[in-house]
């Protein structure tokens, strides 16, 4: 492994061209994921065609290094703003939001650069261990069923947190699996909800859907405060973790890294849900609940270690089984194609110098994300210094754009507005905003992999809980679903 | 009624309908698929009768506790629990002004586009956000549309939407011609 690694590294930095866009995807996914309102996903859209032009190995490094630095970067403006880069950022802003509005920017930031890197390093290097052994693992005990089964589990873990009640929670996450059912069936490509619109039979594209509730519906929320005389700029902090602070949360992380490479092993779940079970079990395991979501710093660690955690865990499925995780590495899949490669088994054996480049090149963007990160970190607290006024116009113009590029409709801004009026009332009225996004995001894996699932059990429930990671994660999430149906009883009985 | 207030029986108004809307439109697409037991209908119609079943827990605590937050839960943002006052007439318009501006400037892009709309939309935000000192509106106005142009035109090509009436899809084609000289000249 280690000269594979050596060999990969020196093929990275012996060539000036490749170090150039070695460097230029660790900037432009950190400044991407950082810039409100674009994410990492805007940028790999338009270097799409551009991929064309570059060698395979080139072409694959510079999306995986967008993939481990953007990841990053979308923690900043969830912390500073309460707007997320990427959904997989949502939890992060639970608390890194809540730190900045006391004055711990600083704080939550540090936090958020050291533990991107931890988590993406660990990654990393499990991912240039074990890939192929994890491969066949995963090959044989994951299945339609299994990706069920934790899309269940980690629903059930969402609709947890957020929301003023576990009502409500179920509610968000509900609505985002409706909204997920808009557009063509999993199965038989029947058209469903589309109300006489052609471009829907698409479905909801979700980045202009996650940029409406996120990014457009706190510009919203702010305005009105603006509007009513309540606006409290956030503070600037410049103080940074302590050692003793980060080591006193080592088991958090140690927790976090294990949540977000299961998470991201599995094909089609990612760094999303990562993220949400990596701050869920943090929740569970703290014997302080009641401080989450005011701001601890236990809650960025957890949610930024997992899900850059699952970055290098992405890449399993993606480079061995050529099954994508997400929106990225979906895009991973047509620059390989793009070159006349299909990612696969076969890749090992037909590219290895293009597997090895790639992974040192992600090993050294995790490490950049310390580097840089810590340097940036300072100008970019300077951003809260920009009055709101003039932030939000860029904001909305970037999202704007963000939106419109992916697919190129108006409707998708359109879209995106409507998301952002919608997300403004529900979040007046104490839902949840994350878990409407994550229904949205995993509504169509869910579909997908129940019917496929259904399909390979033969609709018989008796062998589908033979299989015991099915089992394991059902009776885990029907747990969590009674332990809040028990919480809010108990709550509304103490009450009355 | 226990602590039911009408706002609350607004909101279940509206979740009821949103069920019996998605409900009924399930019989749009209800048509058997070969391969699979459940049809096109059966994933969207859990969801809804699940989303009804949570719509009455819901309105049950709102019976039992009003609008109280649910004790022990966690990530709910400060900045949307502040109550805030709409009495007055004003400010309500303000804010529906700024959640609509948006909405329009998306509904004209496709006649206007992005080169011609955007300075005009971007000048009307930081108005509506409560600058009033012109000199700040233009100069900021004219930084952001420097940062869209420097970007995503010159840098990165991105296509933008250029509109499809005159005089604005000419603007768009001035601007695009001007960067494909300029491209040119590297």
């Amino acid at each position: 492994m280690l000269e594979n690694f050596l060999a990969g590294t020196g093929a990275l930095f012996g060539d000036p061209f490749t170090i150039a866009i070695f460097v230029f995807g660790v900037v432009g996914g950190m400044l991407f994921g950082a810039i409100p309102g674009v994410s990492m996903l805007t940028l790999a859209a338009i270097l799409l065609p551009f991929t064309a032009d570059l060698e395979p190995a080139q072409g694959v490094m510079l999306f995986a290094v967008i993939y481990c630095t953007g990841t990053y970067g979308g923690a900043i403006t969830a912390i500073l703003f309460n707007i997320p880069g990427a959904p997989e950022n949502a939890p992060t802003a639970f608390d890194g939001y809540p730190m900045t509005r006391k004055g711990q920017s600083g704080k939550a930031v540090g936090a958020a650069v050291l533990c991107s890197a931890i988590g993406g390093v660990a990654s990393a290097l499990v991912m240039m261990a074990a890939t192929e052994p994890l491969a066949t693992w995963a090959i044989r005990n994951i299945g339609p069923p299994e990706i069920f089964a934790l899309v269940f589990f980690g629903l059930a873990v969402a609709s947890s947190v957020g929301g003023r009640t576990i009502w409500k929670g179920w509610m968000s996450v509900l609505l985002g699996l409706l909204i997920a059912t808009i557009g063509q069936d999993p199965v038989g490509g029947i058209n469903r909800y589309n109300f006489g619109f052609t471009d829907l039979a698409a479905g909801i594209a979700f980045v202009p859907a996650i940029l409406g509730f996120f990014a457009v519906s706190e510009i919203f929320v702010q305005a009105e405060k603006k509007a009513t005389g309540q606006f409290d700029a956030p503070k600037v902090g410049m103080s940074f973790p302590t050692v003793i602070e980060l080591w006193m949360h080592k088991f958090a992380v140690l927790r976090s890294i294990l949540v977000g490479f299961f998470c991201g092993i599995l094909p089609g779940i990612g760094a999303t849900l990562a993220a949400f079970m990596g701050y869920g079990e943090a929740v569970r395991w703290s014997k302080n609940k009641e401080e989450f979501g005011k701001g601890k710093l236990e809650g960025v660690i957890s949610s930024e270690t997992a899900n850059n955690a699952a970055t290098g865990a992405a890449m399993i499925p993606l480079l061995a089984l050529g099954l994508p995780g997400g929106a990225l590495t979906a895009m991973m899949v047509a620059v390989f194609q793009m070159h006349d490669l299909e990612p696969g088994p076969l890749v090992f054996y037909n590219s290895p110098d293009l597997i090895w480049i790639v992974f040192a090149a992600m090993f050294y963007a995790n490490l950049s994300i310390l580097f840089i990160g810590l340097i940036e970190t300072k100008t970019i607290l300077y951003l809260l210094k920009i009055p709101f006024q003039f932030l939000a116009p860029l904001i909305l113009l970037l999202a704007t754009i963000g939106a419109y590029i992916s697919r190129g409709l108006v409707l998708d801004v359109m879209v995106m507005f409507a998301a952002g009026i919608l997300g403004f009332l529900l979040r007046r009225t104490g839902y949840s905003i994350p878990g409407i996004v994550l229904g949205l995001i995993l509504g169509k894996i869910g579909e997908q992999n129940f019917a496929q699932g259904m399909q390979m059990v033969h609709y018989d429930l008796g062998t589908y809980f033979s299989r015991p990671i099915c089992s394991i994660l059902i009776v885990a999430g029907t747990l969590t679903l009674a332990a809040g149906l028990y919480r809010a009883f108990a709550s509304s009985s103490n009450t009355a | 009624m226990g602590q039911l207030g009408k706002s609350h029986l607004v909101e279940a108004g509206i979740w009821s309908l949103i069920v019996a809307i998605f409900f009924g439109y399930t019989f749009e697409f209800n048509q058997p698929i070969e391969i699979y037991k459940f049809g096109a209908t059966g994933w969207p119609r859990v969801i809804i009768l699940l989303l009804l079943v949570v719509t009455l827990g819901n309105l049950y605590h709102h019976f039992k506790n009003g609008s109280a937050i649910q004790k022990g839960r966690v990530g709910i943002a400060e900045t949307d629990e502040a109550p805030t006052d709409y009495s007055n007439p004003a400010t309500l318009a303000k804010i529906m002004a700024i959640l609509f501006t948006p909405f329009l400037f998306a509904w004209l892009l496709k006649p206007v586009g992005m080169y011609s709309g955007a300075p005009f939309f971007i000048a009307a935000v930081i108005w509506l956000f409560g600058e009033r000192r012109w000199r700040w509106i233009v100069g900021i106005t004219l930084l952001i549309y420097a940062i869209l142009l420097g970007l995503f035109v010159v840098t990165l090509n991105a296509p933008l939407p250029q509109g499809n009436v005159s005089p604005f899809y000419d603007v768009s084609g001035f601007i695009l011609k001007m960067n494909t000289q300029l491209q040119q000249l590297w």
